[in-house]
């Protein structure tokens, strides 16, 4: 009979993980790699966790017990995660005059524990290699579902990495201010209910902060 | 823990009359069994969760993660909630009606086997006052449609005053939830008074007592008729597994807890506390009459989030019975020990007052920092 009070806590219990915050919020830093001859190849990403994420996610992977989680020690849900990842396409979008870019499967994947927060490396390769020069190249990192809150970090979001053509930079849109989101509102409050956006985006595609790398020309 | 997490989920399908759905769920118990020094990443640990290559999600079987697979499976009954709803334009009208309100009435069931609903708030009260069941399934009906008023109140004042309810209905959502959450809490610091002075044992135990046979005897006769004592609940729980005799509906109980029902009880008291619980109007609610509205169909969608809300009771009620059955077990072991008892009675009630008060305090906290839901 003293385990009568757990009962009651188990009834606690019992609603608690399914009502977890389904929410994960990514700060995402990324590098845009180039080859030799200035074409863009792919698109290194880093995905930098929130503390309740980096908690539900390293359950258990402390293998050693040292109290730190090594790239070792990770790589089961690293490679559990990349492979969930797949039917989600990464969840980054990218576009070169307004066409979808072919990506093959991601490279160079790793997971690193710091300062007590997860972060994922993956570089996804493109399919053909893109001229920047012939026209900017556009890359979305989001969640059309909002599942996961995808934010570019606020210094450093995006570099380029290799050898950049002459004239060419790299720039990314802050996360959307008050304002904006608010024009966005109205922008589609005036729009019909079969109003799609262009290019066949989805309406997440709206409030991603685009990374554009673009040429002088 | 995972039995009683298993227990709960098999009533609520036997509730729900889904039970077909465990059939899909036996095949993969080998899977567990695997010993490498890798740890299994549970599906709990990823990013996303994963999809099979069709783009369906993929799901957890019930053997391997019973919280988890209930969890999918109000997740599902969501999606198929606003898709259904999307799909329903096309159609003629009395069958969006129809399907409209058969899913929300799935979907009430299975919801409120989540979190929320007061399943907690209601089974720890049952611990905490002694009362029946039966009372409790009132709250929880009481509550359940509350909750659907709620709802239908707060949509139909939008849809009349704004053009975007949609923006607007969450702000409101979050608002109502925020206050939810503090009427529970003071619930719960209301147990605690009324638990705390009661500490001198003899005189609260003898006034409890008279109570109870007067209560009995009245339920009793009231019922008489069904000819049975199936239909007093409390009883049949406490009956599980022996004859009919050891307890006899009510008027033979021995001199345990249960003595004081009846004591706590007061129609404004449990309407209070149904009006904590059901004050937030769940967002299913209001997705389900925002879109009805959209579909020129309002009325319909008026009387599914009733069935929603009478989904939602059922669950509520089976939780409740199961915290009563394992209270009357728990009595009746200490039933041979007066003093025993009645400690492990008022100790109940302390933990469960704090339990409850801390629980809505937390909530509250939660629910000002975000406009997400925690509940």
């Amino acid at each position: 009979m003293h385990r009568l009070p757990y009962v009651a806590l188990m009834l606690f219990l019992a609603a608690g993980p399914a009502g977890a915050h389904p929410h994960v919020i990514v700060d995402v830093k990324t590098e845009l790699l180039l080859n030799a001859a200035g074409q863009v190849t792919g698109l290194r990403q880093h995905w930098l966790f929130d503390k309740n994420y980096t908690e539900a996610a390293l359950e258990d992977m402390d293998t050693n017990h040292d109290g730190t989680f090594t790239s070792a020690e990770l790589r089961p849900l690293t490679d559990e995660n990349i492979k969930s990842l797949r039917e989600y396409d990464y969840f980054t979008v990218v576009r070169q005059k307004g066409e979808r870019v072919e990506t093959s499967a991601p490279i160079d994947t790793d997971q690193t524990w710091s300062k007590g927060l997860l972060t994922l490396h993956f570089t996804l390769p493109f399919k053909h290699p893109l001229d920047p020069r012939k026209s900017e190249v556009v890359a979305k990192i989001y969640d059309p579902d909002f599942f996961i809150s995808f934010a570019l970090a606020a210094h450093n979001a995006a570099r380029l990495e290799g050898n950049a053509p002459a004239g060419c930079a790299v720039t990314v849109k802050p996360v959307p201010t008050d304002a904006e989101l608010e024009s966005t509102r109205t922008m589609l409050a005036t729009k019909g209910v079969d109003w799609q956006p262009e290019n066949n985006e989805d309406f997440g595609a709206l409030f991603a902060q685009p990374i554009t790398l673009s040429c002088a020309s | 823990m995972r039995l009683l997490i298993r227990l709960l989920v098999v009533v609520m399908l036997a509730l729900a009359g889904t039970a077909p759905v465990l059939a899909q769920d036996s095949a993969p118990a080998s899977a567990t069994s695997q010993t490498e020094a890798t740890p299994r990443i549970s599906p709990r640990q990823l990013l996303v969760p994963p999809k099979n290559s069709d783009g369906t999600l993929r799901t957890t079987p019930f053997t391997e993660d019973p919280v988890r697979w209930m969890a999918e499976k109000q997740q599902s009954f969501y999606g198929s909630l606003s898709q259904a709803l999307r799909g329903l334009r096309g159609e003629g009208r009395a069958r969006a009606s129809w399907t409209l309100f058969l899913i929300s009435f799935a979907y009430g069931v299975f919801h409120a086997a989540g979190p929320g609903h007061g399943k907690t708030v209601i089974s720890a009260w049952l611990f905490a006052t002694e009362n029946e069941l039966r009372r409790g399934i009132t709250v929880a009906f009481l509550s359940s449609i509350i909750q659907a008023l709620t709802a239908i109140l707060l949509v139909t004042v939008l849809l009349g005053l704004v053009a975007s309810a949609g923006s607007v209905a969450r702000d409101a959502t979050g608002f109502l939830e925020s206050a939810s959450y503090l009427m529970i809490a003071g619930l719960g610091l209301y147990l605690l008074a009324t638990a705390l002075p009661r500490a001198r044992p003899a005189r609260h135990h003898d006034h409890g007592h008279g109570h109870s046979h007067d209560h009995h005897g009245h339920s009793h006769s009231h019922h008489d008729h069904h000819g049975d004592h199936a239909d007093c609940p409390s009883c049949a729980a406490l009956n599980d597994g022996n004859g009919d005799d050891a307890c006899g509906c009510g008027h033979a109980h021995a001199p345990t807890p249960y003595a004081v029902a009846g004591a706590d009880w007061s129609w404004p008291k449990a309407l209070s506390m149904a009006f904590a619980i059901g004050i937030r109007p769940c967002t299913g609610a209001i997705l389900v009459l925002i879109m009805a509205n959209a579909l020129g169909i309002y009325w319909a969608g008026v009387v599914s989030t009733l069935a929603m809300g009478f989904g939602t009771f059922l669950t509520v009620s089976a939780i409740a019975a199961l915290a009563v059955f394992g209270k009357g077990l728990a009595t009746r072991l200490a039933g041979t020990n007066d003093r025993l008892a009645h400690w492990l009675n008022r100790g109940l009630r302390l933990a469960a007052g704090l339990l409850i008060a801390g629980l809505g305090l937390l909530m509250f906290l939660g629910s000002l920092q975000s406009s997400q839901t925690v509940m």
